[in-house]
């Protein structure tokens, strides 16, 4: 399952929402468990389906994904606003100017900004970006992408000022 | 899970109702665990009618899985103008009544709604759903939640040397 969701950065998502699936403590699964082991201890899934759920979804995520430089665009024309999802020690290290610093308060106030203005989430390397990118659009906001590769692909792409970093 | 129930369940989420904040509520309520997924929250405006006080709107957002997005989307219709005691009297089963019977992975689910509903209504507690089997296993809150994690483990940042 580790390689799995390294492969596939959506797959315990997909798999919570649509087989209840590694979502809470009661039915989650250990990296070292293969899909099979996971599949049969709960309610005997085909695995053939779960591997559907998986692929279906994961090509969803892409198309939720927008790259960096395509983002620093929009942001440089006042298009797209980013917002930070890492923790704060990462935010104090870097992060990318102009950009918003994600709060609980934050998050309600997302469905009230401008529709025209695309919300792009950030986080290290671009995984949990695309959980709360999923997560908003489920909740009926159409204007959200995760920055694919995260801060780290930004710093390669767009801006080399920006340091790179690694988390202990 | 049955192909019936798939489908009910696939029929509900296709086009959730009620889905989303309410401006406005009158009472909102709360349930789920900050070590676990499940969470759903669900807000409710009241009404006065023949001089009894109903529920006039119902509307719920969660972390959730499918089943839990159906069975609070089924539940935010079933108790409009209902008193808040005839709410309070329908449980997790009479809640999810229109999908069926859930399969024992999947109660918990419609107990995430009751335990939203009835903490809305009553303040209540929130009934406790099954004990967790797997305690250490990663949830999506863990990886959607940074801040929390941070809570009980500092995160140390080592920023790496500018590449020539």
């Amino acid at each position: 399952m580790g390689e799995l969701v390294s492969r596939f950065p959506g797959a315990q998502r997909a798999l919570f929402r649509g087989h209840h699936i590694g979502g809470c403590s009661s039915c989650g699964f250990q990296p070292e468990e293969t899909l099979a082991q996971v599949c049969a201890r709960n309610e005997n899934l085909p695995v053939d389906e779960a591997v559907r759920t998986i692929i279906s979804a994961h090509e969803a995520d892409e198309r939720m994904q927008i790259a960096p430089a395509e983002a620093a665009e929009l942001v440089k024309a006042g298009k797209a606003r980013l917002i930070d999802l890492r923790s704060r020690e990462e935010w104090d290290a870097t992060h990318i100017e102009g950009s918003t610093f994600f709060t609980q308060e934050l998050s309600h106030t997302l469905g009230g900004l401008p529709r025209e203005e695309l919300i792009v989430f950030v986080c290290h390397h671009g995984v949990r970006s695309l959980d709360a990118a999923a997560y908003f659009a489920g909740h009926g906001l159409e204007n959200v992408r995760s920055l694919g590769g995260g801060i780290d692909a930004w710093s390669r792409e767009v801006d080399p000022n920006i340091p790179r970093y690694e988390l202990e | 899970m049955s192909d019936d129930l798939r489908q009910k369940i696939d029929d509900a989420i296709a086009e959730p109702k009620n889905l989303g904040e309410m401006e406005n509520a009158d009472a909102v309520g709360t349930a789920g665990s900050a070590d676990c997924g499940d969470m759903l929250r669900m807000w409710i405006k009241f009404r006065e009618e023949d001089g009894k006080k109903v529920i006039d709107r119902a509307t719920f957002q969660t972390f959730g899985c499918e089943t839990a997005i159906a069975v609070a989307s089924l539940a935010t219709q079933l108790i409009q103008g209902k008193t808040p005691a005839e709410a309070l009297a329908m449980d997790g089963q009479a809640l999810s009544a229109p999908l069926g019977a859930l399969p024992p992975m999947r109660i918990h689910c419609a107990q995430l709604v009751e335990g939203a509903l009835r903490q809305a209504l009553s303040g209540a507690p929130v009934p406790k759903a099954a004990e967790p089997a797997r305690v250490n296993a990663p949830t999506l809150m863990d990886s959607f939640a940074p801040a929390r994690n941070t809570a009980t483990k500092p995160v140390r940042v080592i920023l790496k040397p500018k590449a020539e």
